[in-house]
């Protein structure tokens, strides 16, 4: 035969190169795959068939053996059952080729090329789905990291034959060989009918013999190892094989593997499952697309035409690549996520500080009570934008009487490259300093103040995480910016606070600051704004300040049932230190709420909030976010605790008036002011 | 930089050197390579060898490639 090799261009390099990564991080991640894809992909390039297999396989091997060993260094390889059922599996690859060499010779290329998909199409339709079914089982199972061993397996490592056992670490077991020379050999066979021996070495190695799925995915790279340094010198010593080729392939495939196989480390075994159960549905049905044409060639179907079979054939092709390309995506996920969630866990660990001191046991209470003001915990970012917010939870401690708890969230960094590690130690150097400054500026003010770190993907979750665990009765922010389309979409860091705490929130925009000018409170007759209006009695009992009632009715018609509702409040605040006026509009009510601020020079607004958050929150809007986000002074969000929601607020507004809104008098709503 | 990092970019960039030299003396020297694996026989020791030598030089660098940009495989304590 003549061997021709191919002229590479640059291009060919790229695509080889690109080709290996993938098919070396499916194959590090799950023990085998890309095999299917690399000899098609390149034949398209103009390499010959057998020519193309040698160069797969010869880069099959080193690509194998570097996995092994990284995997081996992870404690993942059984080497002994690698070494036993490699060998039977070269033997497998022998059976398998003359068998192949058999079938072409008795029904030529076609007949071949059936039998192959034929194979190809039952075994991956019968292992993929059971592979995929065991994997969603295990998903559902409530504890994913527990393989359950089958039926087979325990019944195949109960079996003793004298003379054939032998002890195999990944199973803890002794089982005996003739289990596993079958089971090789059949690996072997498959790896020479279908290029992919590890879909069928790897389900048998889990269902068959008992081995764990990670553990049985890193065997698997013992197992192509033997098998292509067997074939590799066997199409070497008939030289067949282009070495720059295999190169090529393997210069991308050893990136692709050692990412794979690090990958490993982050995942639940369940998802070796999946990554292996999907690739082979979507390779089974680009084989099954080529049946008819094989059909056709034979002549047992009428025949297709040109077209057909090159569109099926392009169809087919582009099927195995999406196959290899939704596996690689499915790894380089399932590797993202469990860095992220690792690098966040270690972060954790290093804060300099765990949590805040706990508050007292009288005050340490799920829900406390509307209107009190014990624990402040200030939220710092170290921006301009925070900074008022840091001078006005200052002076609201010292005029409370309350705790004061400075708190920063360092976001976890992506991954931690060369430069990701100084930066997110010089960034936590940075936030610690600016904690120290917060806590100078309270001492100065008179006031203890703790600090704290924390780290977090999310800082919204941390902040409220922090304000449960530490049982803080308001949360103190600062406010990015004016609010815009893209911000109410997907959020902003205090609107997800506001929208998901049960603590109070008071958002501080840039250089405001209240002084005790005025307070403006929006009532609506809900519990939310009752909960506000007792907090504001709270406020002005200890910061006297004029208080202005704003009710807001939809249209004129609402006005009486506005005003109704205004008059009830006052009545309830007869408590307060200085005049209690009231407002009632017809309009859209953040608007009138503002206007009413701005028009009255009030300092700070105090209102409910109905905690909407998601689809509810973009669908209906809130007036809250509105307010907040046009406001030009500090806006207090109050947050009704479970006593509040469930209509027995812990504090009655007035003494001597205990009420419930059981005895509240039933006046019909006006347009939501929440 | 911290000693440990700075080996560390120290034998990623030997090994990235050594694998770059491997690769240039394939390209440079691929006529009689590929003659001498065309030939069959014994000489399938020249294909094999030079997968061998690949996967070991070209291994190392890639391992410590990722390393170096922080990708390290999930260490727990038991």
């Amino acid at each position: 035969m003549e061997i021709g090799f191919i002229e590479l261009t640059l291009v060919n390099v790229i695509f080889l190169f690109l080709v290996g990564f993938v098919g070396g991080l499916v194959s590090g991640f799950i023990g085998s795959g890309g095999a299917f894809v690399l000899t098609p992909a390149m034949m398209s390039m103009g390499v010959m068939a057998v020519m193309a297999v040698a160069a797969n396989m010869c880069h099959k091997f080193p690509k194998a053996l570097v996995g092994a060993i990284k995997r081996h260094r992870f404690g993942q390889v059984d080497l002994k059952l690698g070494i036993v059922m490699g060998i039977s599996a070269e033997a497998g690859v022998l059976y398998g080729a003359g068998l192949q060499q058999s079938i072409r010779e008795t029904f030529g290329a076609a007949g071949s090329n059936l039998y192959v998909s034929t194979v190809f199409v039952v075994v991956l339709a019968i292992v993929g789905t059971y592979v995929l079914r065991d994997a969603w089982r295990m998903y559902r199972s409530g504890d994913p990291d527990r393989e359950k061993i089958t039926r087979l397996a325990r019944w195949v490592q109960s079996v003793h034959i004298p003379g054939t056992m032998m002890y195999f670490k990944s199973i803890d077991a002794r089982i005996s060989v003739l289990f596993t020379l079958p089971l090789g050999f059949a690996t072997g066979m498959l790896a020479a009918t279908i290029a992919v021996g590890g879909f069928i070495g790897v389900p048998a190695m889990m269902y068959v013999l008992g081995v764990p799925g990670l553990m049985a995915s890193a065997t698997e790279l013992v197992i192509a190892f033997i098998m292509g340094m067997g074939g590799s010198i066997k199409f070497a010593w008939s030289g067949l094989v282009d070495i720059r080729l295999a190169m090529i392939l393997l210069a991308g495939s050893l990136f692709g593997i050692q990412l794979g196989a690090i990958g490993t480390t982050y995942v639940k075994p369940y998802m070796v499952k999946i990554v292996m159960g999907v690739i082979m549905i979507l390779a089974l049905a680009s084989r099954a697309l080529m049946i008819p044409v094989y059909l056709s060639d034979l002549g047992r179907i009428d025949p297709l035409r040109d077209t057909t079979a090159r569109m099926l054939g392009d169809i087919s092709f582009a099927m195995l690549i999406l196959a290899l390309t939704v596996g690689a995506g499915i790894v380089f996920a399932a590797l993202i996520r469990g860095i992220r969630a690792h690098h966040a866990k270690l972060a954790a660990i290093d804060a300099p500080v765990g949590t805040f001191t706990p508050p007292a046991p009288a005050e340490a209470v799920a829900f406390p009570p509307a209107g009190r003001l014990k624990r402040i915990l200030l939220v710092t970012d170290g921006s301009e934008y925070s900074e008022s917010a840091v001078g006005q939870a200052i002076d609201m401690a010292r005029r409370c009487d309350a705790g004061l708890f400075a708190f920063t969230v360092l976001p976890t960094p992506f991954y931690a490259s060369p430069f990701g590690d100084p930066l997110h130690k010089e960034e936590k150097r940075q936030a610690v300093e600016r904690l120290m400054k917060v806590r100078a500026r309270a001492h100065a003010a008179g006031l203890e103040c703790e600090i704290l770190l924390g780290h977090g993907e999310d800082p919204w979750l941390e902040i409220i995480e922090q304000a449960e665990q530490s049982a803080m009765d308001l949360i103190v922010m600062g406010r990015r910016d004016q609010d815009d389309v893209l911000r109410s979409l997907l959020g902003s860091t205090t609107g997800k606070v506001i929208g998901r705490t049960r603590s109070d929130v008071l958002v501080v925009p840039r250089g405001t600051h209240c002084a005790g000018k005025r307070l403006v409170l929006p009532v609506d007759g809900s519990r939310h704004s009752d909960a506000a209006a007792l907090t504001a009695l709270t406020l002005v009992q200890r910061c006297p300040m004029p208080i202005t009632i704003v009710s807001v009715a939809g249209d004129n018609a609402g006005l009486p049932e506005a005003r109704a509702i205004a008059e009830r409040i006052r009545m309830r605040m007869h408590e307060a230190p200085l005049p209690v006026e009231i407002v009632v509009r017809s309009g859209i009510p953040d608007r009138v709420i503002i206007d009413c601020a701005r028009n009255r020079q009030a300092d700070l607004i105090v209102m409910g909030s109905h905690g909407r958050t998601g689809m509810d929150r973009l669908l209906m809007g809130s007036v809250t976010e509105k307010v907040i986000g046009q406001s030009q002074w500090p806006v207090l969000v109050v947050k009704p605790g479970q006593h509040a929601l469930s209509g027995k607020v812990s504090a009655p507004l007035s003494a001597g008036q205990p009420r419930s809104d059981a005895a509240r008098p039933q006046i019909p709503r006006t347009q939501g002011a929440q | 930089m911290p000693v440990e990092r700075r080996r560390a970019l120290t034998r990623t960039l030997l090994y990235g050197a050594a694998s770059a030299a491997l690769y240039l003396l394939l390209y440079l020297f691929r006529d009689p390579v590929l003659k001498a694996s065309r030939q069959g026989g014994w000489y399938f020791l020249v294909p094999i060898g030079v997968a061998f030598a690949f996967s070991l030089v070209h291994g190392h660098f890639t391992g410590h490639f990722w390393e170096l940009f922080g990708i390290r495989a999930k260490t727990t304590k038991k």
